[in-house]
């Protein structure tokens, strides 16, 4: 919490610092300060529309949203599937099977975790036989002896379970019968609830690894898809070589703006289709994954993967204008694509324990890596709603950042043709 | 490097302008910092009196040396597209598009892929890209290179109708036979300054008196060097252009073409823009 509030006491004061500096400027015309009033972004909502248009109706487009809601179904419905329905153990009585005898077994079976189908043998060979072929587990001789068809020396098949609860169970009633009580007190004693336990720290909730992993892995997924998206369509633009074209009608940060936009209206439509089909087939099918937590979870996922695509796409954007043919774009989006990997590698890891490290924690306020691990501090309860908010506000922030910084590499590079452009080359360049 | 320098000149409406000069002399620079993009570090680009702006370059169209169109983007939407960014709305682009498409005979491709069209064709769509919203300043880097006789006679016819129209038609080519046919005006650049402006007739006519000279079996014209102040200017066809100084007359020329062989042509010529552009570029 501490940490919290002086990364995000630092982080409006730079902010506060950057925007003081930006109004000593202001008098001077600049269409690049994102936020002065000289911008005007004619021309930016059709970039945006035909990107929208064309990512839409791209066949990579629908086959990956139909891959990833695939793998979010199978996710949610293999584990349901896999659980199935449990088998009821066949237990058999030889003897009278009294009402008292019924009621024992069902407890001692509800005490191992599984239910009974007791059913009536006419004689132990009966029993021996029917334990033999399968079509028991356990069988009680009325009392006095449980068999089973093999003893599991773990103690870790059901059968074995039960007959041990059982031998424990129908051994007390035997002992309660020596003592000459009658079956009304065996069945009160037999019906004994256990008193109530206090505990002086609060209950933590369970924590629910299944719904933080899946919500990582489809943040990390998600968030290279979109800025795969952006490498490409910036690329596409400059070695097509029709952004000279296009910069001849509108300014560079109108059509980067529409660019990211668009490609960001496309992504937060798939995201916001895929939580939502995975919360209704989570309803649907009752599945745990999605119980407790997890819709919150889900949520700032969703939040988060906005974010992290605010934050990084521009400098996506950025990177791709630096490359000269699509063979090089790998090479200058590396950088980018390191803190995208810490930020998923360790929030995998700590969704899968449940156990936040402090330096997790700080990942959680850092904007490259805030995507992934904030999302999974709030599926393990520990961050506050102020942390939350100020790890977005320094999101935001640093974001306005990024975007002023990419749009004037973008800028300066997007035209450079004939070799790789280096940043060094870019940020020292006069115009 | 200083790529231009000193540059001034105008391009008045209703002419097609050709705007020349060897490789690296600044051509495509010029037309680049038109639109904004390269950044000028002296001097300016003025329309109709006042700097050129955002909302003046909308009103521009461009065909760049380098020809840029999506390649997967369908023929109309994407000059659709295009139009629509420089002000048009929907339908007034759409019926732009379908008309510019129709008058350059690409029509029928509207529904392709740019990729999957000739380079001829694209060079057709980046022109109805660049006329679709009734350009008043067109600005065309090497707008007939690589095209057949039927694109270039399509696209001239366009160009002049265009200028007719009150447009101001700018154009750059090494293509020095076309832009004497297609341009009224010419603007020769060297490095990066003006060396020749003016009249395509005007220099025509301007400068030292020439020959065509055809004596058959001297298609080379060896006869007529080392005359006292003729200079063959370039061969045209089997006959040769001759510079006469001013002092020489040419009757003594006809005489030594006579000597040489029989002489099948012998007329007086207008210096061609081929030989302004030499003789401007030394």
């Amino acid at each position: 919490m501490t940490l919290a509030i002086v990364v995000g006491c630092a982080a409006v004061l730079v902010a506060l610092r950057y925007w003081r500096r930006a109004r000593r400027s202001g008098a001077h015309h600049d269409p690049w300060r994102v936020g002065a009033r000289s911008i005007d972004l004619h021309g930016a909502p059709l970039v945006a529309a035909r990107e929208l248009r064309e990512r839409v109706r791209g066949r990579p487009f629908r086959i990956g949203t139909a891959l990833i809601l695939l793998a979010v179904a199978a996710a949610i419905v293999i584990p349901i599937l896999t659980r199935g329905t449990p088998t009821p153990t066949q237990v058999g009585i030889v003897g009278p099977a009294t009402p008292q005898l019924r009621a024992a077994i069902h407890t001692a079976a509800a005490g191992v975790g599984t239910s009974v189908h007791v059913v009536v043998e006419p004689s132990a060979s009966a029993a021996r036989d029917a334990l033999e072929r399968g079509r028991l587990d356990v069988a009680l001789l009325g009392d006095r002896a449980v068999v089973v068809a093999t003893l599991d020396p773990t103690g870790a098949s059901s059968s074995t379970q039960l007959a041990t609860a059982l031998a424990g169970v129908l051994g007390v009633h035997a002992a309660y019968r020596a003592a000459g009580l009658s079956p009304a007190q065996i069945a009160r004693l037999a019906g004994a609830k256990p008193i109530t336990i206090l505990s002086l720290q609060p209950a933590t909730k369970p924590h629910n690894a299944g719904s933080s992993v899946i919500g990582v892995i489809l943040v990390f997924l998600m968030l290279t898809q979109y800025n795969t998206w952006i490498l490409l369509g910036v690329m596409e633009e400059k070695s097509s070589r029709v952004v000279e074209v296009l910069l001849a009608t509108v300014r560079p940060i109108q059509l980067l703006a529409g660019k990211v936009f668009g490609i960001g209206l496309v992504a937060l439509g798939q995201a916001t289709l895929i939580v939502s089909f995975a919360l209704v087939l989570g309803a649907i099918v009752g599945s745990n994954l999605l119980h407790g937590a997890a819709p919150i979870e889900l949520a700032a996922a969703l939040l988060w993967l906005v974010l992290g695509y605010g934050f990084y796409c521009w400098a996506y954007a950025a990177a791709a204008s630096m490359a000269e043919r699509q063979d090089q774009i790998q090479s200058v989006a590396l950088p980018l694509s390191i803190p995208i990997l810490i930020g998923y590698v360790f929030s995998l890891t700590v969704a899968g324990s449940g156990n936040a490290s402090p330096f997790f924690k700080v990942l959680a306020y850092l904007p490259p890596t805030a995507p992934f691990a904030m999302p999974v501090l709030v599926g393990l309860d520990q961050v506050s709603i102020l942390g939350f908010a100020t790890s977005v506000v320094i999101s935001l922030l640093c974001t306005v950042g990024v975007a002023r910084l990419a749009a004037v590499v973008y800028r300066r590079a997007i035209l450079r043709t004939g070799s790789k452009v280096r940043l060094r080359d870019v940020l020292r360049t006069a115009h | 490097m200083t790529a231009l320098d000193g540059l001034t000149f105008s391009v008045p409406a209703g002419r097609v302008v050709g705007f020349l000069g060897p490789n690296g002399a600044g051509k495509t620079t010029t037309m680049r910092a038109i639109f904004g993009l390269t950044d000028l570090d002296a001097g300016s680009v003025r329309w109709q009196g006042a700097p050129v702006d955002q909302a003046a370059r909308r009103r521009f169209g461009y065909m760049p040396e380098e020809r840029g169109l999506y390649p997967t983007m369908h023929v109309a939407e994407q000059v659709t597209y295009l139009a629509r960014l420089h002000g048009l709305d929907p339908v007034a682009a759409g019926a732009a598009t379908t008309t510019w498409l129709e008058r350059l005979g690409i029509a029928e491709r509207a529904g392709d892929k740019v990729e999957s069209l000739s380079h001829g064709n694209q060079q057709r769509v980046q022109l109805a890209a660049a006329l679709a919203h009734d350009p008043e300043l067109l600005v065309l880097d090497e707008p007939l290179a690589g095209l057949d006789p039927t694109g270039i006679d399509a696209i001239s016819q366009v160009l002049v109708e265009q200028a007719h129209r009150g447009c101001c038609v700018l154009l750059s080519s090494h293509q020095l036979d076309l832009v004497e046919d297609l341009c009224e005006s010419v603007t020769i650049i060297d490095h990066g300054r003006v060396v020749v402006a003016g009249d395509v007739d005007v220099l025509a006519e301007s400068g030292p008196r020439r020959l065509l000279v055809r004596v058959e079996g001297d298609r080379a014209g060896a006869w007529a060097r080392g005359l006292p102040g003729v200079r063959v200017s370039e061969s045209d066809g089997g006959a040769i252009r001759l510079v006469l100084d001013d002092d020489v007359d040419s009757d003594d020329v006809l005489r030594a073409a006579m000597g040489a062989g029989r002489v099948t042509a012998f007329s007086f010529e207008r210096r061609r823009l081929s030989e302004v552009f030499r003789e401007a570029l030394g």
